[in-house]
Formats: structure tokens, sequence, C-alpha cells
């Protein structure tokens, strides 16, 4: 079902429509998060995916013209990259641990997290005592990369815009 | 889109539920899922939501871009601001258990409020983006 709706953004020549399946896309991932357990990462995708970038994208529409021109050039080059990048990740597709094993290589880390978060940090939500305590340089880097996105993005369309 | 008697009724109605659904996220997110990222977007769509139907200059006499630019800059300077506090009180940075006099007490401020931080960044940043794409053009 995904792989079908993402061939179909590629292909489709109405802008419209692809951002609306790019929508749907994200509502279905979200749902297949929800019941892999990650309540935190399908709340994400949910309100990232399918609330924000839809809004974002079709606020970019109003800018432009929904129908694309069919392209003349020649694909060969493209085609080959392409092809060349989905064997490279196939192969590497062979390296990862088996779905839903219990002993991957850094499962230690894991087992870690959910035995001491009680004793030392002592909220009952693991993923938030991780993304803010163990990991919270991480989440640093993430704020600011944010952030200078957002001055980018603002000083790129500055001039565009009335004070 | 002001005309439309049911879009203008059904926001008023849904903008209240939506910013008390971002609220909860954010300072309930010790507890649920949730935290200050999905917080901040849930909040700034609720906003968005509101300047879509009554128009963007009605909703930046609410938040305007001056405001949220100031808000934006804040949110990085609070979680900053958190870490350099724990390197004062005698730890590494960005490690919270000296904030407070016991060790959990510490942890839990320490998130709270980088929490806070991330989602006052991550909120105002989607809603200046927003604004940016939306704002009238000057020629």
């Amino acid at each position: 079902m995904l792989i079908i709706i993402s061939i179909y953004i590629m292909l489709s020549r109405n802008l419209f429509s692809a951002v609306m399946s790019t929508t749907i896309f994200s509502l279905i991932c979200a749902l297949v998060f929800l019941l892999l357990d990650g309540v935190d990462v399908s709340l994400t995708e949910a309100a990232v995916g399918a609330g924000i970038s839809t809004i974002l994208f079709l606020s970019c529409l109003r800018h432009m013209d929904f129908i694309t021109k069919k392209n003349t050039k020649p694909i060969f080059l493209h085609l080959t990259l392409f092809l060349f990048l989905v064997i490279t990740l196939s192969y590497i597709i062979s390296d990862l641990p088996e779905f839903g094993k219990a002993q991957a290589n850094n499962s230690y880390v894991t087992n870690y997290y959910l035995k001491n978060t009680d004793r030392e940090i002592g909220i009952p939500n693991v993923v938030t005592s991780v993304l803010a305590s163990y990991r919270g340089f991480d989440t640093l880097g993430e704020v600011v990369v944010i952030f200078i996105a957002g001055i980018s993005v603002i000083g790129i369309l500055r001039e565009e815009y009335k004070e | 889109m002001k005309d439309f008697i049911i879009l203008r009724i059904v926001t008023k109605l849904t903008i209240p539920l939506i910013l008390l659904f971002g609220l909860y996220v954010q300072f309930h997110g010790d507890y649920s899922a949730g935290g200050g990222f999905q917080a901040g977007v849930i909040l700034a769509s609720g906003f968005i939501l509101y300047s879509v139907i009554f128009g963007i200059n009605v909703a930046k006499e609410v938040l305007s871009q001056r405001i949220s630019k100031i808000l934006m800059g804040i949110g990085v300077l609070l979680f900053v601001g958190v870490g350099i506090l724990g390197i004062l009180l005698g730890d590494n940075f960005l490690e919270y258990n000296s904030l407070a006099s016991n060790t959990k007490y510490g942890q839990i401020i320490g998130i709270f409020l980088i929490e806070v931080g991330v989602g006052l960044t991550v909120g105002n940043v989607m809603i200046l983006v927003f604004y940016a794409f939306n704002s009238e053009k000057v020629k």
C-alpha cells in the first residue's frame, strides 16, 4: 500500500493530488508506528507529516502552477543513478538486524535505559527521558537545526513580504 | 474564507480543543506520549488553522512576526541556559542532577524546562515559515 502510494506520488503530474497523497502516506505511516507501539513517533508523524507539511506544501503551491510539464530531457543518467541507489540500499538491508529480534548488536543500551530510567530520572515515559536527559545533547542539536532552518527560510523570503 | 459560516463556527469550536491538546502533550509528556516537539507542532497547527480561516492579518494581530521571532530565540536560549546552569552548579553540560536538592527533582525540572524550550522554538518556527510563505508580496 505504501509502495503503491509512493509510486503514484512520483508519477503524478498534478501537484495537488501528489501533496494529498503524501498526507495519506503519512497517516498510514502513523498507523503503522502506532501498531508497533511507537506512540511518540506516531504522534510526531501525524502532526508533522500529515498536518504541518501538507499546509506548507499547499502554501508553496499557491505561488506556482498545479500541473507540471512533461519532462522532455533524456532521463538515462537519472535512471542509472536511481538503479545504483536501489541496488546499494537493497544490499545494505541484508546487514540490518532481523526485524523484532531482541538481541541486536547494541541492545545493551536499550536495556540500560529501561532498567535505570525509573531510578535515575524518575519519570515513567522512557522515550522522554532518553530524548531529554540521556541524549540531551542530540536534542539540543535538533532544536538548533530547526532554528537555523527557520531563520534561513525567513531570510530567503524576507524581501517578498511586507513588514 | 470568513464568509463560510460552517467553517467559521467549527473552527471556533475546535481551536480551543487543539490548543488544550497541545498544552496537554507539552506538560504531560513526562507521563504519556509526547513532548516539546509534538506540542509545538500541534500548537502551531491550531494557530495556522486560525489564520487560514480568519485571514493572516488578523492572526498577525494575535501573534506578530516580531514576537514570534523573539519567542523562537528564547526557546533555544532556554535550552542552552539550562545546560549552562548545570555547568555553573558543578555538573556536566546538560546534566540536571544538581538543579534541585534531590537528583530526581533536578531531572524533572531540567526535562520540563528544556521541553518548554523545544516547544517554543518548534512552534514559532512553524508559524514563521507559514507567515513567510503566505504574506502579501510587495509588488
